[in-house]
């Protein structure tokens, strides 16, 4: 995909984080890509082939760029496509609210010297609060068309595809000082010439950008590149002060003059929802009933209207089935196969579509809600003073939080971590404890049926253990460099109920092909080692274990086999015997903090291994998972014998 | 006149020297270029300014030196950052002849005006004066830090003490650089400041070094 073609143009859609990329990227393609009111939303590049005005394009949606001088892994991999593939058109997502910001980037791109268009998004809001931004002059400042759009309701793209026809390569008027641009000369002087954007790159050396040694050592080789660094490091010392200090100062000297020129304010400006409900939520007061109110919503929800439905899909759609087949199915093989209490239709098919599946469509659409809305950065800055007695200063909070829709999104997020330690603990800390999006809607749809105080003990317990747990890492590890928290916090919106349904449907459907062909596979293998004695064998050899130290009864061996394979299915199983009146309160509550301890997904764990590598991800699990048998055994005992539950 | 100037320029350079730990006779003649004068070392070494290592390769201040030393620098650069903040414009012409006229006492005032600064705009280090030590926290002082601004205060920064470059630039990127307007949202539990309609949570470090003028009361 990555090679050049000359028929195929290649648009690269690039962005600080939150200026509505994916949106823009979608309304490109008509291919979804994941978005949301939140950092980190997308990770990867992503590519798709479309047509577009009668000519074929390669259309790149990519994780959020800042400015080319990096700060962060994730960027690079941004930097990397714009430097090694030199896209043909750059489209640079802006969000009409943080014009400024969002110019650093400009000019960045702008010194590249790549044909551009700016997609200036969500002029919607900007009009609502009384602020107007001339966009045609702006496109004659930077010298490439401006196209105002509102992504989020494709309006504007017909605008921005005829643009991208007209991409030129921008203007800037932007002179650095004598020393500053013969320095750049110098080091260009000094590269190979057949290498691209030199000027740019000599600028980034100069303005120290540690990120830039491997792509040199790749496109000029070690000892050119240790040349280039020497020649360097001579021109910062010649330069009496700091360089990137005049170079922003020029800078942000252009931006506030272009930006006093396009944008117009009304005398009072009108605040709206979005500051009133960023700043209620994040209040160290007025915060916590609305985080309590939120949890409370979730309870409500899975479990008076998920498990409801649940119920009754399953009387409607597998009883008919149940009976048609028992009626039909003479054999007792092959009637235990489909319907038996292993069969693939029970454990596999019914478990995955009518139990768990319309559980986590409800949830999903209310996280969706809070994902969209912008709740969850805002989160953060509630949770900070807390999570810093665990080691996690501020970076880490975010990737931490957004584990609470994906554990595997949020460890690869961990990318942008700086600080080793920091790092570890994150990554730990997310596999130990926090359940995902799905993890915490079936578990409350478990525990819902015995009462909001078991979900109370349940979660209070991971609480105390996860910040126990935390506090050992932080004591134990070796401190490292300290990185600086800064963290943008996105404006907070109301939700689009169209991008809402539309994004818990390609999570559902994303469920569904990677989770079916599981359920079903974990059926055949419970069916299997069932016929063939080996589950009776397993059964027997833990027992001591499952009956005696976790008190549970013997079939929860069926649960833990499941927990193994998916999540998911060990879930769907636990809410049918818990429904069937085969789990107590303290057993209750004891399987669903074990299995929320256990590392989860396959991808969780190797999202662990890509940040972490083998061993240390080894490390994590076996501790985890040790941690989690030690600790539901302990619980067991204190629920039965000193809380007399 | 002109002979304290060449001395104070020598003295200057062999700080600047001093911070990038070098003390080559090489290095001071390279520095100096044309403005180099055996005369003035001579000078220096009968006051017992400086001191001349074996062979006379090296040079350094002595102690008396590098008071002195310190004094003109701290004044350079505090006049840099004076022209710099309240005038807003290049600072190199008129800060140069600066140190060689301010007495100690006016240079302490400007310090305390500016609330103490770090870092030149440059970015290089401003020795600390007595003033500094004494009243860090001096109620005239007309630049505070963030984390002196009370809920709801908006302040325009001043200026940024910018030790790394990762933090210059992430800063930079949201737009919080001198003459931005800021507005200080929350402190407690983490620090939220707005700066070009945007709300950026920051850790107490990053706000001590964002310097802002003081607002008038009320505001």
């Amino acid at each position: 995909m990555t090679t050049k073609n000359s028929f195929i143009k290649k648009i690269a859609v690039v962005g600080r984080p939150n200026t509505g990329k994916s949106l823009v990227f979608s309304c490109l393609t008509r291919k979804y890509s994941m978005s949301g009111n939140l950092p980190f939303t997308t990770l990867a590049l992503k590519r798709v082939m479309c047509r577009m005005n009668d000519e074929a394009y390669e259309i790149v949606d990519t994780p959020a760029l800042n400015s080319l001088y990096i700060q962060s892994e994730e960027e690079i991999i941004v930097r990397d496509l714009l430097l090694s593939e030199k896209p043909d058109v750059i489209i640079q997502c802006v969000d009409a609210n943080r014009i400024k910001q969002s110019l650093v980037l400009t000019i960045d791109l702008i010194e590249l010297g790549i044909p551009m268009v700016m997609s200036l998004n969500a002029v919607d809001e900007t009009a609502r609060k009384g602020v107007w931004i001339d966009s045609e002059r702006l496109s004659h400042i930077l010298g490439i068309p401006v196209v105002e759009m509102v992504a989020i309701n494709g309006h504007g793209v017909n605008e921005l595809k005829n643009a991208v026809v007209r991409a030129r390569k921008g203007r800037s008027t932007i002179r650095y000082g004598d020393v500053i641009e013969n320095s750049i000369s110098s080091i260009v002087d000094k590269m190979p010439r057949e290498m691209l954007f030199r000027k740019k790159i000599a600028m980034l050396l100069l303005q120290h950008d540690s990120f830039l040694t491997p792509y040199l050592i790749t496109n000029c080789g070690q000892k050119n590149t240790d040349h280039l660094i020497q020649h360097t490091q001579l021109q910062r010392q010649n330069y009496a002060g700091n360089i990137n200090l005049q170079i922003n100062s020029r800078r942000d000297k252009w931006i506030d003059e272009t930006v006093d020129e396009v944008v117009k304010k009304q005398r009072i400006l009108l605040g709206g929802f979005s500051r009133k409900a960023s700043r209620i939520s994040r209040h160290p007061v007025f915060g916590v009933p609305v985080l309590l109110g939120i949890l409370y919503a979730l309870f409500f929800t899975v479990v008076h209207v998920a498990n409801k439905l649940a119920l009754l899909l399953n009387d409607l759609c597998w009883l008919p089935v149940q009976n048609i087949i028992s009626k039909n199915v003479t054999s007792v093989f092959w009637n235990d196969f489909l319907i038996g209490h292993y069969g693939i239709l029970t454990l596999g098919l019914s478990n995955a579509i009518l139990t768990v599946l319309p559980i986590l469509g409800i949830f999903f659409i209310l996280f969706n809600v809070l994902e969209d809305s912008g709740y969850i950065p805002n989160l953060c800055v509630l949770l900070r003073r807390l999570s810093s007695k665990i080691g996690v200063t501020g970076n880490a909070l975010l990737p931490i939080t957004l584990a609470f829709g994906c554990k595997t999104m949020a460890t690869l997020t961990t990318m942008s971590l700086r600080s080793r330690k920091e790092k570890f603990i994150a990554v730990y800390l997310i596999a130990f404890g926090i359940p995902c999006a799905a993890q915490m809607a079936l578990n409350m749809s478990i525990l819902g049926n015995m009462g909001f105080t078991a979900i109370a003990i349940t979660f209070s317990i991971l609480g105390l253990l996860w910040i126990t747990i935390g506090m050992i890492l932080n004591l134990i590890l070796k401190n490292d460099e300290k990185v600086d928290f800064i963290q943008e916090l996105p404006p907070m919106r109301l939700p689009h109920i169209k991008a809402i349904l539309k994004k818990t449907f390609y999570k559902l459907r994303l469920f569904l092909e990677e989770a079916l062909p599981i359920f079903i596979g974990a059926a055949l293998l419970m069916f299997t080692i069932d016929r063939i004695g080996l589950l009776d064998m397993l059964k027997n050899a833990l027992r001591p274990v499952i009956t005696g130290y976790l008190g549970f009864p013997l079939q929860m061996v069926d649960v833990l086999v499941l927990l193994m394979a998916k999540h998911e299915a060990a879930a769907g199983l636990l809410i049918k015997m818990v429904a069937r009146g085969e789990l107590n309160y303290v057993q209750c509550i004891v399987a669903v903090t074990l299995t929320m301890m256990f590392v989860p997904c396959l991808a969780n764990i190797m999202a662990m291994i890509k940040e972490q590598g083998v061993k240390k991800a080894l490390v994590m699990i076996l501790s985890i998972n040790c941690t989690a048998i030690a600790v539901a055994g302990g619980l067991n005992w204190f629920l039965v014998h000193v809380a007399g539950l | 006149m002109e002979k304290k100037h060449d001395n104070d320029e020598c003295l200057e350079n062999l700080w600047k020297m001093k911070e990038e730990n070098q003390s080559s006779m090489a290095t001071l003649k390279s520095m100096m270029g044309d403005d180099y004068k055996p005369d003035v070392v001579k000078d220096l070494l009968s006051k017992e300014l400086v001191a001349l290592g074996a062979e006379e390769t090296t040079i350094t201040l002595t102690p008396r030196g590098e008071e002195l030393a310190k004094q003109l620098i701290r004044s350079h650069r505090l006049a840099e950052r004076m022209v710099h903040d309240v005038l807003g414009g290049e600072f190199e012409a008129g800060a140069c002849e600066f140190e060689h006229i301010a007495n100690p006492g006016l240079v302490n005032s400007i310090c305390t005006l500016l609330g103490h600064p770090r870092e030149c705009p440059h970015g290089l280090p401003i020795p600390m004066g007595r003033c500094c030590e004494e009243a860090r926290k001096v109620a005239e002082s007309t630049v505070i830090p963030v984390t002196e601004l009370k809920v709801g205060q908006t302040a325009r920064v001043a200026y940024i003490n910018c030790r790394n470059d990762n933090r210059l630039h992430k800063l930079d990127n949201l737009q919080v650089k001198p003459s931005a307007v800021i507005k200080l949202h929350q402190i407690y539990p983490t620090i939220v400041i707005e700066c070009e309609n945007a709300d950026i949570a920051i850790d107490e470090s990053v706000a001590r070094d964002i310097c802002v003028w003081k607002p008038q009361t009320g505001t």
